[in-house]
């Protein structure tokens, strides 16, 4: 870890992170905020009648009966795996790929720190912006809900475990972004194949959910450690899944970091 | 280099040089101060002293956001980032594309003087001029493979140049260029001389005349360089 590089990065990217923090908890907020409109209500019994597959793979199973599913179907089955991905791969291609691509690289890379140090650094950022969202988003989603919805909101344990292995998640993500931002030279490369996988992993999720044959296509994907209802309910495997998780996103980290300090770098 | 493997000891090795890039990339959405804070931070220096020294030097105004700084300015701005840590070794690409003229002689001194405490300097150009007052020796690099290693004041005597000169009337240009021995080409009053080093033997030629005008045209690098190894065969 290089403190001065760390702070240039936090002063570049500090904005990026509280965007996309103050952001999803707007973003939360309105979902919150038309839960009452939406429960116990004829859409309930209307969505009730749907195939069960259907059911499944739009995460309805367990109804708009409370705010805290309805949240965690609404918000944390899509929008926010959306915002966070693009977040997570966007982010981890502009801390090194886009220094390689445009050759900025070449002054950091020109002080006396190690190639590993500057990677590790690079690395630290991007975990620190996904910490600083996950920390905006516990904190500002639950104030919100008690905000808007009065009486005890949603309960806190479980919210906080829901957006804990939602960080976990992004952590692995952004852990293999990052290993293809070390390993492309050029940036657009590196963005197309971190997203193209990340889409892939979730159409195998979504298929899997869709029909009881496929379910073990959904075993091939990141997004099969990632069950919000499940962790609300807490009927989820959730330290194991953190301990899975976290390995494989520092696995991912520590390759990107080794191969970034080895390879011929074009400046 | 200074007794350590480039790569595997490459932070101690960095920490001697100071290396300037010939292409300029910055990191974006950052001024020039923040730039060299981010570079002396990664060095582990704090002398704002020479930064400030060397600020001053190049005129440079290191508080505007550095896409809204010209080439030259970004030049300006690598030179004070390469020579601020005071390293033992500079590496410069090409170091003073993008200058004007006065700072390109402001460039020149600052090396003179690193030169004189002891500093190797390492620069890479294509212009002859620029490096005949800074540099002692140079070496060619044709197609990746270093060719040959000269003294300047050898390349100097071996540059050919080329004297321009107006006389007072055709007589006088007819019998400059009646001797031989300078390639002599005329024109009306003005005649083309070739030089080669000899060049007390040229103004001996010449000085019988009235001259009314000279003019000096220099070869550039690459141009010495194909005449001093012409004999030696394709260099591939």
């Amino acid at each position: 870890m290089n403190a001065a590089l760390f702070a240039a990065n936090l002063k570049t990217h500090m904005k990026n992170f509280f965007s996309y923090g103050i952001g999803s908890v707007l973003y939360l907020a309105m979902i919150i905020w038309i839960f009452p409109s939406v429960s116990n209500t004829d859409m309930e019994k209307l969505i009730r009648q749907l195939p069960k597959n259907l059911i499944e793979a739009f995460n309805f199973t367990s109804g708009i009966s409370s705010a805290d599913h309805f949240v965690a179907n609404e918000f944390y089955g899509l929008l926010y795996l959306l915002i966070m991905a693009i977040f997570a791969i966007t982010t981890a291609v502009k801390l090194i790929a886009h220094h390689v691509d445009r050759g900025s690289m070449a002054f950091i890379l020109a002080a006396p720190q190690s190639r590993v140090k500057v990677a590790l650094t690079q690395a630290a950022t991007l975990v620190f912006g996904l910490l600083l969202i996950a920390a905006i988003m516990t904190v500002g989603g639950w104030l919100v809900a008690l905000a808007i919805l009065g009486g005890d909101g949603i309960p806190f344990a479980p919210f906080f475990r829901l957006n804990a292995i939602g960080f976990l998640l992004f952590y692995a993500i952004a852990g293999y972004a990052f290993f293809f931002s070390c390993l492309f030279n050029d940036e657009k490369r590196a963005l197309s194949v971190a997203s193209l996988l990340t889409l892939v992993f979730y159409v195998l999720d979504l298929v899997g959910r869709l029909s009881d044959r496929l379910d073990w296509c959904r075993h091939l994907s990141v997004f099969a450690a990632y069950r919000p209802q499940d962790l609300l309910d807490g009927t989820a495997h959730v330290a194991a899944t953190a301990i899975g998780l976290f390995a494989a996103g520092t696995a991912l980290y520590l390759i990107g970091i080794a191969l970034f300090s080895k390879r011929d770098l074009p400046l | 280099m200074c007794g350590h493997d480039c790569w595997r000891q490459a932070p101690l090795v960095h920490q001697r040089v100071g290396y300037l890039p010939g292409e300029l990339a910055f990191p974006e959405g950052i001024t020039g101060r923040a730039f060299l804070r981010l570079m002396a931070g990664m060095r582990g220096t704090r002398d704002e002293k020479r930064r400030d020294a060397l600020l001053e030097r190049f005129q440079l105004n290191p508080d505007i956001p550095i896409r809204k700084m010209s080439k030259g300015t970004k030049q300006k701005l690598a030179m004070v980032a390469a020579f601020m840590p005071d390293p033992a070794v500079y590496i410069l690409d090409e170091p003073t594309s993008g200058l004007d003229p006065v700072m390109q002689k402001v460039f020149a001194d600052l090396i003179l003087e690193e030169k004189n405490r002891g500093k190797t300097v390492l620069m890479s150009s294509h212009s002859f001029r620029e490096i005949e007052k800074t540099c002692d020796r140079i070496a060619i690099i044709k197609q990746g493979r270093l060719i040959a290693i000269e003294d300047i004041h050898t390349l100097q005597r071996k540059q050919r140049k080329i004297f321009e000169v107006t006389f007072g009337d055709e007589e006088a240009a007819k019998r400059a260029a009646a001797n031989e021995s300078f390639e002599p080409t005329r024109r009306g009053r003005t005649v083309d001389f070739v030089v080669q080093g000899d060049y007390n033997a040229f103004l001996d030629a010449i000085r019988r005349e009235s001259v009314v005008n000279v003019s000096v045209h220099e070869q550039d690098l690459e141009d010495i360089f194909m005449d001093y190894y012409a004999g030696e065969g394709d260099v591939r």
